[in-house]
């Protein structure tokens, strides 16, 4: 029934929500759970790369309950918890955040959140148990709740805007790049001539929850948007445009054009003007970096590791653009068996990749690289390890990411895809220079005392040689 | 676990089917033979000891708990009848919380309060409520916490199939270290083929019966004085066949896994009785050749 994943990078639903509620402001997430629950959530982020989110560390509000509330219930902790948390923490909107034990136990939330909406306050609840999901789950379902019952705590009027855009799929804290892609995002979709709700981080907040009902498209632009994009076509009847990932590069900017014009008016002038531009800028910084490009040997092979969405995206530059050959995808967002979605993105996979597992297992991913070997990986800093056994070089450009401080760089749109580049030559640049000074050390006899630096060299001059023919 | 103080036996059956009445009595009919006695409860209801102390107001060990206090042994346990130690565990109200989890908690409590360290008890009657319906009610058969578990049953079939439940969780945690079963009780035996029913299940079971105690309108009226028939009425038959079941416990040390029957085997085992009765009652068969 239960196997051992060794360094799975995916929370629980519970992490999934709790990331995605604190990236939300003005939103102020409340734990029903035993402690420890919202703190691991804490270590797994502070180990990554995006900084502290709002209500970090342990000033998460939470019930953290014990053994007698599990024996009497929970219900009465949680409200002393809510009302607490609303005397001290200023909040436009309150989640109660349900986990594995407050579900086990059957505290009757429902009826609590009642209590207190009843009373005026802002409240809605959602049961993310890890037992149910991971964290994409989470970020799912939190959105999907919040968005159904946010108009019972937040009352306005519904007023449809032509142009104005919800957008998920973008999972806070899960990819690296998560805000920079949605300032990139909010910034194309507005060259379009469209308002956009992107919901989290500096430009989003609980105004953009109670507006989403206004919005005259929803696009998701991952699997995990697909079901609050859903909550709000059948609750509000807004159109919904899937798309298995980020645009990347001035042509998928069009596509993306093109499959919103499909489904509401754009002026198509405006469009055009701004591709233009685009398109321009994208020509020029691009043959800025060509020598870059042909001298560092960008075209090799790879392996693609990350979720489908970075992996959709990712992979159909590096190949198209790039000219890449992707021997092997591996897909870290794992869906559970009777989770149920519309997008069924294989036809993309299957055009990228040679061939495509699904996994989040550290060891098992290893295999796969060993088995495949690549010239050079595209991955977490999980996958670090094992590229440099290879002595080949890594690109990080999925969760986690261990050595660095991430806030708005993107790696979508074209801002997004000139940093890509930047990030790819560099590190290329820098694995030659390295390779260099080992090889000129061991010309000059440095190190050789070291027997095993010595063989290490050897083999890397080896390879070097092969390389330069 | 350390090494245990006195026998600790649970006993299990089917709601209502006189779990609490058998185990007062047991526990009277020990104590009068000279034994130091503790009966736990285990039971949201809290009424398990009842009889064994007239009815009288009982912290339960859970309420102490909510309450948060520091817990004293002397604020949670009250001698009865002929010094049984009475004990309630309690639990949450009905449709909150955890009752499976409070039972755990409650056993918990009572070795951290060095119970049977302090009252040095030769038994210790554990009387688990209904059916083993989640892993919280299987806690006192295991983790061994109790080494021997008995199961009170009459023929109706429904109170065999909780038997049989119980059969099954004794199977799962047996080998594992948790309790074993010391057998039947057949409990509110009339005249007729009851008994013969209750044997047939043993038999198919690989288990064995404790004893039979009949149904007897001196249990019901010792209840209604809050006591057990071994307080109230001493010099009866009925009180007798409780010291007869007594002593057999007190004894017996022939713990056995059973060997619980599958769900089809046991509704397929039910309808050739369905049809032996209906035999039996319409006199098609005298009940010499039915068996
Ligand atoms: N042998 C018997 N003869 C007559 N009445 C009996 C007999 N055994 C039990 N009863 C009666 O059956 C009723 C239920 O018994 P008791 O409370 O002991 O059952 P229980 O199994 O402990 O129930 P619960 O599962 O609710 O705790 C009581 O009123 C009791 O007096
Ligand atoms: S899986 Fe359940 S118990 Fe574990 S952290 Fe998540 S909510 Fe808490
Ligand atoms: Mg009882």
């Amino acid at each position: 029934m239960s196997e051992i994943i060794k360094n799975p990078r995916n929370g629980c639903a519970l992490h999934g929500a709790l990331k995605t509620v604190q990236e939300i402001k003005g939103a102020v997430p409340v734990i029903h759970a035993n402690a420890g629950c919202g703190v691991i959530n804490y270590f797994a982020g502070k180990a990554s790369s995006g900084g502290s989110s709002r209500y970090s560390g342990y000033s998460v509000p939470g019930t953290a309950i014990q053994d007698r509330h599990v024996i009497f219930g929970g219900a009465s902790r949680l409200r002393e918890q809510i009302k607490n948390t609303i005397k001290v923490v200023n909040g436009d909107l309150y989640v109660i955040l349900n986990s594995c034990e407050s579900a086990m136990v059957g505290d009757d939330v429902d009826a609590m959140t009642r209590e207190i909406v009843d009373q005026g306050e802002p409240v809605v609840d959602t049961l993310v148990a890890g037992f149910n999901g991971g964290e994409h789950y989470g970020y799912e379902h939190v959105l999907a709740d919040i968005l159904s019952s946010i108009d019972g705590v937040k009352k306005s009027e519904k007023n449809t805007d032509p142009k104005l855009v919800n957008i998920f799929g973008i999972i806070p804290g899960k990819d690296p790049y998560w805000q920079g892609n949605l300032e990139e995002i909010k910034r194309i979709l507005e060259g379009f001539g469209l308002r956009v709700n992107t919901f989290f981080g500096p430009y989003g907040g609980v105004d953009d929850l109670v507006n989403a009902k206004n919005a005259a498209l929803t696009i998701a632009f991952s699997k995990w948007g697909e079901l609050p994009a859903e909550k709000l076509k059948e609750k509000y009847d807004i159109p919904v445009l899937l798309r298995p990932s980020l645009p990347v590069g001035a042509e998928q900017l069009r596509s993306l054009a093109d499959s919103i014009a499909g489904s509401i008016d754009i002026d198509k002038d405006e469009v055009d003007k701004f591709l233009a531009k685009e398109e321009a800028y994208e020509r020029d910084l691009l043959y800025r970096a060509r020598e870059d490009i042909i001298e560092n040997d960008l075209s090799a092979t790879a392996v693609l590791v990350g979720d489908e969405e970075q992996v959709i995206r990712l992979g159909a530059f590096l190949t198209e653009v790039l000219g890449m050959e992707i021997y092997a995808a591996v897909i870290t967002d794992l869906l559970k068996k009777d989770e149920e979605h519309k997008s069924d993105n294989i036809e993309f996979l299957k055009n990228i990749a040679g061939n495509i597992y699904i996994t989040s297992d550290q060891k098992e991913i290893e295999d796969i690289i060993r088995s495949e070997k690549p010239e050079v990986i595209f991955g977490s800093s999980l996958e670090k390890k094992i590229a440099d056994k290879f002595d080949i070089p890594i690109i990080e450009t999925s969760y986690p990411v261990f050595e660095k401080l991430i806030l708005n760089k993107a790696s979508a749109g074209i801002k997004g895809e000139i940093s890509f580049i930047e990030e790819y030559v560099t590190v290329a640049k820098k694995f030659k220079a390295e390779k260099k000074s080992k090889l000129l050390s061991y010309i000059k006899g440095e190190g050789r005392e070291s027997s095993a630096e010595t063989s290490q060299t050897v083999r890397n001059v080896r390879k070097l040689s092969l390389v330069t023919g | 676990m350390a090494e245990k103080i006195g026998k600790h036996i649970a006993i299990y059956g089917k709601g209502g089917i006189g779990k609490s009445t058998t185990t007062s009595n047991i526990s009277a009919a020990l104590a009068e033979a000279g034994y130091r006695v503790i009966q736990i409860g285990c039971d949201p209801k809290s009424d398990s000891t009842n009889t064994l102390r007239g009815n009288n107001y009982l912290p339960t060990v859970l309420d102490s708990l909510r309450e948060g206090n520091k817990i004293h042994l002397e604020d949670i346990s009250v001698k009865g009848f002929s010094g049984v130690l009475c004990i309630e565990s309690g639990g949450p109200v009905p449709g909150v919380g955890c009752a499976g989890r409070g039972i755990n908690a409650a056993v918990t409590l009572l070795q951290e309060l060095h119970l049977f360290e302090e009252f040095k008890p030769d038994f210790v009657l554990y009387d688990v409520l209904g059916d083993v319906v989640c892993g919280g009610f299987a806690v006192p058969i295991r983790d061994g916490i109790t080494d021997r578990a008995y199961v009170v049953s009459s023929s109706d079939f429904m109170a065999l199939y909780a038997a049989n439940n119980l059969f099954k969780a004794i199977n799962k945690y047996a080998p594992s270290g948790g309790a074993k079963l010391g057998g039947v009780i057949a409990n509110s035996m009339k005249p007729g083929y009851h008994r013969e029913i209750v044997e047939d299940f043993v038999e198919k079971t690989g288990t064995s019966i404790a004893g039979y105690v009949n149904r007897s309108i001196d249990v019901q009226q010792s209840e209604l004085y809050g006591k057990t028939v071994i307080e109230a009425k001493p010099k009866s038959a009925q009180a007798d066949i409780y010291r007869e079941l007594a002593k057999y416990i007190a004894r017996n040390d022939d713990l056995v896994i059973p060997n619980p029957m599958g769900v089809a085997e046991l509704k397929e085992w039910a309808r050739t009785w369905g049809d032996r009765i209906y035999d039996i009652e319409n006199g098609v068969v005298g009940l010499a050749e039915a068996i």
